[in-house]
């Protein structure tokens, strides 16, 4: 498989630093909960690198990151270096001021508000007291002053029944074009809280069936890479084929998960360079000591990470037997490395063999529209 | 008599991906263009001293096998830069 010569992009966190503990914080109590934030000089230096790697855009996390009392200095060193960004944020600290700023630099593609109920009391419960408001009131001002604002919904136990009202504020009364959904991972402190915040395979079964049922009636404006909602569909296609007797899918039965390192980088709060940051337990180089391009081209670790899709599931104990074998990815490495110690072994939780076993039940196709 | 020479956008970012192909990226627009190897040649050369006369003569040197209308094809595709702000023109006297 053909390499680029230097990342797309890069995921930054540009701060270790948050005004919230959200209880499915996939950040804290993770490998990327590293120490202390790096001053901007340092962030600077590293995105005149990019620049010349031809990088063409960042994303800004954290952390929070409009914590950062100098997060106007390093949006302005990307705008310099010729990028452009997008920001993932709580939401909570946004005020006027920044939002005038982040549209003056015309190169903002989104600032990401996390929003989580359709009410204070399905947000707040995992978020903090009063979050709920100052995120909407953050999401609010980004669109009043022309921000493309996007809207993540994390799916947990206490807002699984709110999915319908959240849709409904969402699309409806504040009117924003879609919004998209995964659910708390285990994680970070989501591992914590487990048992107050993961989805219960009945919830689970609620969750899937409830989005895409809403996908259908509001037209495909709600949207997915992970989550219930991504896991409905592609159970169904995997259970379709498994139906129709085929021997397999394009681009399935191997560790074929994730190719997030064949595009893009990501770089810890304390400047270590990792391949994604549900990876950050790898640490590839630091910034503005290694090369970024060398690391890119010609790093063991990641060169291990890009042959990883070669590797057949058949391969694993874990998918013996499997009637789903030939048509499944393996899911995400990160998670894989959380809950089985491995990177290069299938995500037991997005393992649908083992959701039917503990009583799970996939959605009617019919509501895939 | 003033000679143009074409210089590019120095806004503008050249992401060499693949073998010897690129995107010409503009980071205020979000667009991006793709370019094939004789484009990014031409790419590097749009720096106010190369004039398209020029540009052809060293891709002559540099290639084989290039067509006799390649002036007339360079022409047109810095045009079609200019005409999405890529490139501008340096006057000399």
């Amino acid at each position: 498989m053909r390499l680029m010569r230097t990342p797309k992009k890069m995921d930054i966190d540009i701060t270790n630093r948050c005004n919230l503990r959200c209880r499915y914080c996939y950040h804290f109590e993770s490998s990327g909960d590293a120490g202390g934030d790096l001053p901007a000089a340092e962030w600077l230096r590293f995105f005149e690198e990019l620049n010349r790697c031809a990088v063409t855009e960042v994303t800004l996390a954290g952390g929070e990151p409009f914590i950062r009392e100098d997060l106007k200095e390093i949006i302005e060193g990307i705008v310099r270096n010729r990028m452009r960004f997008q920001i993932l944020s709580n939401g909570t600290l946004i005020d006027d001021d920044m939002a005038v700023f982040l549209a003056a630099t015309k190169r903002c593609n989104y600032v990401q508000v996390s929003i989580d109920g359709s009410m204070p009391e399905s947000h707040d419960v995992m978020r903090g007291k009063g979050s709920f408001a100052k995120a909407l009131q953050g999401l609010m001002t980004l669109r009043r002053h022309g921000v493309h604002a996007a809207v993540r919904v994390t799916i947990h136990r206490k807002n699984v029944h709110d999915l319908e009202g959240i849709a409904r504020l969402l699309l409806e009364d504040i009117g924003i074009l879609s919004f998209g959904t995964n659910s708390a991972g285990a994680m970070g402190l989501c591992r914590k809280n487990a048992e107050m915040v993961q989805l219960t395979t009945q919830e689970r079964v609620t969750a899937m069936e409830t989005l895409l049922r809403l996908t259908k009636k509001y037209n495909g404006r709600i949207n997915a890479m992970a989550g219930p909602l991504a896991e409905a569909k592609g159970w169904l296609e995997m259970e379709q084929a498994r139906l129709e007797g085929r021997e397999s899918m394009p681009n399935r039965g191997h560790l074929t998960g994730c190719g997030c390192y064949r595009q893009h980088l990501a770089v810890r709060a304390d400047g270590a360079i990792t391949p994604c940051t549900m990876l950050s337990h790898i640490e590839l180089g630091r910034i503005n000591r290694d090369d970024l391009g060398e690391i890119w081209r010609d790093h063991d670790e990641l060169r291990t990470l890009r042959e990883r899709h070669l590797i057949p599931l058949s391969r694993f104990s874990f998918c013996e037997g499997c009637p789903y074998v030939n048509y499944c990815t393996g899911n995400c490495p990160g998670l894989s490395h959380t809950l089985v110690g491995e990177v290069n072994h299938p995500s037991p939780d997005a393992c649908l063999r083992k959701f039917l076993a503990d009583g799970g039940r996939l959605p009617d196709r019919a509501l895939l529209g | 008599m003033d000679v143009k020479n074409p210089i590019a956008n120095p806004l503008i970012v050249l992401r060499e991906e693949f073998d010897d192909w690129a995107i010409l990226f503009d980071p205020d627009t979000g667009n991006a263009f793709g370019l094939n190897p004789t484009g990014v040649f031409i790419w590097k050369l749009l720096d106010g001293r190369h004039g398209t006369d020029a540009i052809v003569n060293r891709l002559r040197e540099e290639a084989d096998d290039v067509p006799e209308d390649a002036g007339e094809h360079a022409r047109q595709f810095i045009e079609s830069l200019e005409k999405q702000g890529l490139v501008g023109y340096e006057v000399q006297p």
